[in-house]
């Protein structure tokens, strides 16, 4: 061993061992999270890791931005290989893979770091280009985010400028040194050895320029944003977002633990997942440009969110764990309006994450629409911080917008969050001869489906005009179902979106009680939140039914050909479908609606708006949102409205009752006379007059 | 004999209408007894002058109560004289009109003479030796006969509920002096009227509420004229117009606003949208004004008039004005 | 302060009603009972007192029969401190009954004021509050709309038909609430666990002998359906006869 060797040897222990220490500050801090076991379903989370990580899907979800940092990130995986290759060299000069590998694949190896390392200086280039010249709107952040990214940015574009210099030199000084498959060092070598023909002094210079930015940048990566590069691969592993299990289900909660406080006002109430996305997070933006609220000028940031929980772990996780090593702790905690500027210990425990870092406003700006969930490609879980957050809110402070109080008092008295008679449930029934489950079981009778109505399809007079098209369609068809008529009252899910865990468990395990009195196995509803509740979340306190959303059913019935249809054209329409949050990004049902309208209308044509399926822009009423006032920015379903009529559509179709009110207030706030119909309308517009 | 007591509420020199509706419950309770009615009323200086107009309605005696510091509503001088006059005079009722002083009045006559009292009244008579007497509870939803017994009961009347009838005579006039209770408890400092002391929405009796069919902003001063021309009005908004910044938000009526009960809501331009409705549905009497015939609005109003609101507004209010100064 | 609120369980506003076969009660098979609205606001204001003026203790209290003790926790879920239970199998119309057993319970327990609802849903009487008042001889305010109470002394608001009073009083007082003055506290699910083991006292009701019964109980007659009674400013005339002869509300 030189002493090269040596001094070499000294500078890695150095360099890993800060990082180790580092690793391990991070991991004690997530240690402050509560348990929660995210080792199940492997297979499922191997495919995530698989297609979401390492085929970058969700990044490329922005193409340019996208084959910008796929190729980085490729690069950066295959130049992992070389990386470990050069710090084994630098303590054993002698080594290389050749000695290890069959000689084609050492061949292949060697040429793909030649490659990556250009097409990587390559996307760095454009990395800069679109971020000095570009200025895309999400990527703007404090200075100290830029300063952050152009380290970065300027590390990697470093290290492979100095992989291949150094090895340029090395072909200039050895040409055998440096095979032919490494095309591209060896005509950088061509190039230079024309300037300096032997360049011993440049070539160590270079190699060690490489090598010492690899510790540099490994070291750089705990206080930077950079720390995605780590902990992004395991993090989407460890997600939930994509399965295994059933999307935007609410964690469940136990009531009766003893303990005191509900829900998370700071970081130790979360879960070590909710504190690993935190780290995860590249500030990428994509999330926040996602938005609703957001984009209509809100307070709410779906980015600011993950952020601030990392910055509160910074704060209070050397506190907590008595980690004196006060340099290591991170000083560029930039971003999103910066740290609390927490100077003592006190200072800390008197801030939390709730308030000192996210406000109220935010939080309940939230429509729970799932768009930011949906762009994050490191698979964070943005909804479930601002969930929790919420559940502290209501359930242990009773903080929550004024406006909601009648909600929740309406909830626990009449089961339905308006003040409506619960003896008016059944009225829009009223001459259809449609059975109530109680009239079917006293005659010892049993549909084959549940209707299940809702609140909004009972007692909303637009929604009721949804109602009564379904019933219609369903009689048409003659499927055999019943409606609970009076003994319907709302499962809760209005409440739970509104951190109301308390009030919604009572009205949930109640109604289990009335679907499992009737033996009911098979839901057919119109409303989206009904189904997913029903369907989704029911399980986790018991219930568990087979749930359909109509779209899905009356599209079934279309293609079963069971349902009587007029065999004249029908009009001649041009429609905007308006897709549902909760049908859409929660249950992947984009395709149904679309196809009925499709079966329904035979001359239709359909026109998706400038933001449709997964990147639809929600009509604002998701996340208790519809029992809210709207008091800052633009209204959500005004922007989502124009959008639509942007497409020149002749009419715009839901299959949602909120988002049916939504759209119809929109349209009329910007004076326009175009209607907004449910798809049920459409089709049973459409029966033959025989049915 | 069995005579009956009513007081009859004043406010400034002038008697409340429901004053003289008490005494028309007074005088059908009297005249099945076959006593009399005496009618007391208090105030400052002068409003014996109402003497007259009591006896318009029935009164056989009116006992005046003429005090300089009856400017104000002296609530525990004004008990304590009535209980004076009623431990004094062998009544078998003491009748009082159900408003705002009255609800206060009411129940500390009860207490003081240790009679039952049956409130909110809209019908009282006699069955035998019981005073029977009709009161809507439950928000008007189901309608209670209440029998009290005992030698004097306390009836406060429903203002409105009763129609005053004239059964004229001439009068006996008794004066007496205001009872002097001690050190006031509880003293009046100030009374604002009207405009200034603005009647929340809660408790006005007659709610004009304009939605987005008011077309601007600026005509929503049809809606306050309307409700000055009630006299007794609040104004009201939908969240359509809240949201635009026409009314301030406290003025909105709904779901998400506040919810409302009055005797008669007047829903202008409102199309009644569930949110709407889940604010003021339980309204005695609704009044929709609304060019849109199939307005959902048209579902729970008693009475509708489809045409346009800049029109029809207007013409209503030169009417209710009309209508009221017969008063 | 040593504020008691009185407090009174009654049905949901939203509620049909029918009545019960025996005719002088409402069925209450299916009805939602809870806290009455103007009860509500009273132990709202009694909350923010004590949390204005510095510690205290907040009592409330009903007459009724078990049932009202759910009533008596969703008050303390609130936030007051301890309840007392004047059990009587049926609360009799007679307000004055109902306020003799309140005053009896609450003389001598040295409450600075004591608040009630301006009146209940059941009967919109207003009586039991400034009946006890005046049984306990002290100052009674009725209907405060707003209502400051500092160093032994009250200021309050009271709206009256297109007017409004304002009102000094001295301590000890009752008062009764309107609404407006503020808003009550929706129970945090910590309240309601707490509520469950504040102590509720359980005592007789000396109502004495009733002197108002029910004689009867009806439906009112059905609304008419409403109805479109004409069109444009030549349907005004018809208006005001029907608000005057059939609605008299003018």
């Amino acid at each position: 061993m030189t002493t090269a060797n040596a001094v070499f040897l000294f500078v890695l222990a150095v360099g890993a061992g800060f990082f180790a220490l580092n690793v391990q500050r991070l991991v004690a801090y997530l240690r402050l999270g509560q348990r929660e076991n995210r080792l199940d379903h492997p297979l499922v989370r191997i495919k995530n890791l698989l297609s979401i990580g390492i085929a970058q899907t969700k990044i490329f979800r922005d193409p340019v931005a996208g084959a910008m940092h796929a190729t980085i990130f490729w690069g950066f995986m295959v130049l992992t290989a070389g990386t470990v290759e050069i710090l084994i060299q630098g303590v054993f000069s002698g080594f290389s893979f050749a000695l290890m590998l069959p000689r084609p694949v050492y061949l292949l190896y060697s040429l793909s770091q030649d490659v990556f390392a250009l097409l990587v200086v390559g996307a760095i280039a454009f990395a800069f280009f679109r971020r000095l010249v570009l200025h895309p709107k999400r990527l703007e952040g404090d200075h100290l985010e830029h300063l952050d990214a152009y380290l970065i940015l300027g590390m990697i574009g470093g290290l492979m400028v100095t992989l291949l210099l150094a090895n340029a030199c090395f072909y200039i000084l050895d040409p055998a040194s440096i095979g032919p498959e490494k095309f591209v060092s060896r005509g950088l070598g061509s190039v230079i050895g024309r300037l300096d023909p032997s360049p011993s002094t440049l070539a160590p210079v270079f190699w060690w320029m490489h090598a010492l930015l690899i510790l540099t940048f490994l070291n750089y990566l705990p206080y930077s944003k950079h720390l995605h590069v780590a902990t992004s691969l395991v993090n989407v592993y460890l997600s939930n977002t994509s399965g295994p299990g059933q999307k935007g289900v609410m964690k469940p909660m136990d009531l009766e633990a003893d303990v005191e406080s509900f829900g998370a006002a700071d970081v130790e109430q979360l879960t070590w997942k909710n504190l690993l996305d935190g780290y995860s997070c590249t500030e990428c933006g994509r999330c926040t440009a996602a938005c609703p609220a957001n984009i209509t000028g809100k307070t709410l940031s779906p980015r600011k969110i993950v952020i601030n929980t990392r910055q509160r772990l910074m704060e209070k996780g050397p506190v907590v764990t008595g980690d004196r090593m006060e340099f290591l702790r991170p000083a560029l905690l930039h971003g999103e309006g910066g740290d609390a500027g927490a100077t003592t210990v006190a200072d800390v425990a008197a801030h939390r994450l709730l308030d000192t870092y996210i406000t109220e406003e935010e939080l309940w700006a939230c429509t729970s629409c799932r768009a930011c969930v949906q762009e994050c490609p490191v698979s964070i879980d943005q909804l479930e911080i601002i969930n929790e957050l919420r559940r502290n809110l209501v359930l242990s402070e009773s903080r929550f917008p004024e406006e909601v109080q009648p909600a929740f008092e309406s909830l626990e008295r009449n089961g339905s969050p308006w003040a409506f008679n619960p003896g008016d449930r059944a009225l829009w029934a009223e001459g259809l001869d449609i059975a109530t489950m109680a009239e079917l079981a006293e005659r010892g009778d049993r549909p084959d489906v549940l209707f299940w109505v809702g609140c909004m399809g009972s007692f909303d007079d637009r929604a009721k005009k949804i109602t009564v098209a379904f019933a219609r369609i369903l009689k048409a068809c003659g499927v055999n179902f019943a409606i609970l008529g009076q003994e319907e009252h709302c499962h809760g899910d209005p409440a739970r979106r509104m951190g109301n865990e308390y009030l919604y468990q009572m009205l949930a395990k109640d109604t289990i009680g009335t679907l499992d009195k009737y033996a009911v196995k098979t839901i057919v509803t119109s409303c989206p939140h009904c189904f997913h509740q029903i369907g989704n979340e029911f399980p986790q306190l018991g219930g568990n039914y087979d749930v359909i959303h109509h779209s899905t059913y009356i599209e079934r019935l279309l293609q079963e050909q069971r349902v009587p249809l007029s065999t004249d054209e029908g009009k001649r329409l041009t429609i905007a479908y308006h897709d549902s949050c909760y049908l859409g990004r929660y249950n992947d049902v984009y395709d149904a609606p679309r196809e009925t309208l499709r079966r329904a209308l035979p001359v239709v044509t359909l026109v998706e708006p400038k933001r449709s399926r997964d990147r639809g822009l929600c009509c604002g009423a998701g996340g208790g949102r519809m029992f809210m006032e709207e008091r800052q920015g633009k209204r959500i379903n005004v922007e989502r409205t124009e959008e639509l009529l942007a497409t020149g559509a002749d009419a715009i179709a839901v299959a949602c009752p909120f988002c049916m009110t939504m759209m119809s207030d929109g349209v009329k706030a910007v004076s326009s006379d175009v209607p907004v119909y449910d798809i049920a309308e459409v089709v049973a517009e459409r029966l033959s007059t025989r049915a | 004999m069995p005579h009956i007591l009513v007081f009859a509420e004043t406010r400034g020199d002038a008697l409340r209408k429901f004053a003289l509706e008490a005494v028309t419950a007074a005088r059908a309770l009297a005249d099945g007894l076959g006593g009399e009615v005496h009618a007391l009323v208090a105030g400052p200086p002068g409003i014996a002058g109402k003497a007259a107009q009591l006896g318009q309605y029935g009164a056989d005696v009116v006992v005046t109560v003429e005090d300089a510091s009856l400017a104000t509503f002296s609530r525990e001088a004004i008990a304590a004289t009535i209980a004076e006059r009623a431990r004094a005079g062998g009544y078998r009722a003491v009748v009082l009109g159900f408003s705002a002083q009255g609800r206060d009045l009411g129940p500390r006559l009860a207490a003081k003479l240790d009679a039952p009292i049956a409130a909110d009244v809209t019908e009282a008579s006699m069955s035998g030796d019981a005073i029977v007497v009709k009161h809507p509870a439950y928000a008007n939803k189901v309608i209670v006969t209440l029998e009290l017994s005992g030698p004097l009961a306390i009836l406060s009347t429903r203002p409105s509920a009763i129609t005053a009838a004239e059964k004229p005579r001439t009068p006996r006039i008794e004066t007496m002096a205001l009872a002097s209770p001690g050190a006031a408890k509880v003293t009046v400092k100030e009374v604002v009227e009207g405009g200034k002391g603005k009647i929340d929405l809660g408790e006005a009796p007659v709610i004009i509420s304009g939605g987005r069919g008011l077309k601007a902003p600026e005509n929503f001063k049809l809606v306050e004229e309307l409700a000055a021309a009630f006299g007794n009005a609040a104004v009201g908004a939908t969240r359509a117009v809240t949201d635009e910044g026409w009314r301030p938000h406290s003025d909105q009526i709904g779901q998400t606003g506040r919810q409302v009960s009055p005797q008669l809501y007047v829903a202008v331009g409102i199309s009644g949208a569930i949110q709407h409705l889940a604010g003021m549905r339980t309204s005695r009497t609704i009044v929709a004004i609304n060019k849109d015939k199939d307005a959902p609005i048209f579902k729970v109003a008693d009475y509708g008039i489809v045409g346009d609101v800049l029109e029809i507004v207007p013409a209503l209010t030169t009417a209710v004005r009309e209508a009221k100064s017969h008063h | 302060m040593k504020i008691a609120v009185c407090i009174k369980r009654t049905p949901d506003s939203e509620s049909r009603f029918k009545i019960a076969t025996s005719g002088v009660s409402i069925d209450e098979t299916g009805l939602k009972f809870d806290l009455d609205d103007f009860a509500s606001y009273a132990v709202e204001v009694a909350l923010q007192l004590n949390e204005k003026q510095g510690p205290g203790e907040t009592v409330v209290i009903a007459v009724g029969p078990d049932s009202v003790q759910e009533t008596l926790r969703k008050a303390m879920s609130m936030g007051v401190d301890r309840a007392v239970h004047l059990k009587t199998d049926v609360v009799p119309p007679d307000g004055l009954a109902v306020a003799k057993a309140l005053a009896a319970e609450l003389r001598g327990g040295g409450y600075d004021v004591v608040l009630f609802g301006k009146h209940a849903f059941d009967t919109s009487a207003g009586v039991v509050g400034t009946a006890t008042a005046e049984l306990l001889g002290v100052a009674c305010v009725t209907a405060a709309s707003k209502l400051d109470i500092a160093g032994g002394k009250g200021t309050a608001r009271r709206e009256l038909e297109g007017a409004a009073e304002t009102i000094e009083f001295t301590l000890p007082a009752v008062v009764t609430i309107d609404e407006g003055i503020a808003r009550p506290r929706y129970p945090s699910l910590k309240g309601i666990m707490a509520a469950k083991k504040k102590p509720l006292e359980t005592k007789p009701a000396q109502l004495g002998a009733p002197r108002v019964k029910v004689k009867s109980m009806q439906l009112p007659p059905d609304r008419p359906p409403g109805r479109i009674i004409g069109e444009g400013v030549a349907a005004v005339p018809e208006l005001i006869r029907l608000l005057q002869t059939e609605a008299k509300v003018l």
